[in-house]
């Protein structure tokens, strides 16, 4: 049981990279860069590749992914947005 | 004010602090600004000593324990130096800074830092990489953050200050996800994460004027 749960988390977490990496694939112009924290902004291939990684960056920007999608479906977001209307 | 310039971020955020640099004097606010190698501990203490600004605006990299300077020299320590803040009103646009300054058990009574305890982030549209204050992407960024430091020399509360600035991020948002373009939808994401990562530490009724 126990290692089926383990399985079934590691392929929640790489369908949530799969997500990110498909959204900033959608979303982000060739000549955009992200400057995130550290002391060079990333292309979008860096960031891909850093998610891919699992490395810190990689889960800042899925982080912040999750929290605009989170606010989007919870309401918080378009609440926050009528408030300045 | 810091404004290194080490690295493709700090160019950034040096470039889109004039408009800063511009109100002070036409508000007649002495400023002192620590440009490029400037920017580090010793010039920053020994400004300090000559006159005791009550005002500090930091650009560049940061962490949970640290503001630094050019090529990352740490001008703020957390268990070292952050005293040096108390009693004035800081804004720094330095990443993760205010979540290890909310942890100490002295909190600012008179004055207040108003900053991030994420990463502050924005995008660069790389046409402009030269030329940052013609690129309009970043400005989206820099503007709505502008309102921290702008709205205080203005004689707002840190409070109103921090508002105002939520505010304008709130309605760029709503700009770009009712305008749709390439990168709206990349813009409204990482507004949304410096809206919800921008906080003040310390009393949010300090004014600066």
């Amino acid at each position: 049981m126990n290692e089926q749960n383990t399985v079934s988390k590691i392929k929640v977490e790489e369908e949530i990279k799969e997500l990110v990496i498909a959204r900033i694939e959608a979303t982000m112009s060739p000549h955009l860069k992200l400057a995130i924290g550290g002391d060079k902004s990333l292309t979008k291939q860096e960031m891909i590749e850093d998610i891919k990684k699992g490395n810190e960056v990689g889960r800042l920007i899925i982080q912040s992914h999750l929290n605009f999608i989170k606010a989007q479906a919870s309401g918080k977001l378009i609440t926050a947005l009528n408030s300045v209307k | 004010m810091t404004l290194p310039r080490s690295d493709d971020v700090t160019e950034y955020l040096a470039a889109f602090s004039k408009s800063i640099i511009d109100s002070c004097e036409q508000n007649l606010i002495r400023i002192k600004t620590l440009d490029k190698e400037k920017a580090t501990k010793t010039n920053f203490e020994k400004t300090l000593d000559k006159l005791d600004f009550n005002m500090l605006i930091f650009n560049g990299h940061g962490s949970i324990n640290s503001i630094t300077g050019h090529r990352k020299e740490v001008i703020i320590q957390l268990g070292k130096n952050e005293n040096i803040l108390f009693g004035r009103i800081t804004y720094a646009r330095s990443c993760w800074f205010a979540s290890g300054l909310a942890t100490l058990s002295k909190t600012d009574q008179e004055g207040c830092f108003v900053g991030y305890n994420i990463p502050f982030r924005f995008l660069i549209d790389t046409r402009y990489a030269t030329n940052p204050i013609k690129d309009n992407t970043a400005k989206i960024f820099f503007e709505t953050s502008n309102l921290i430091p702008l709205g205080l020399i203005k004689g707002h509360s840190a409070k109103e200050a921090d508002e105002n600035s939520k505010k304008s991020m709130l309605k760029a948002i709503n700009k770009a996800l009712k305008n749709p373009t390439e990168n709206s939808q990349a813009i409204a994401e990482n507004l949304w994460n410096n809206y919800f990562g921008q906080v003040i530490v310390g009393n949010s009724d300090s004014k600066f004027i």
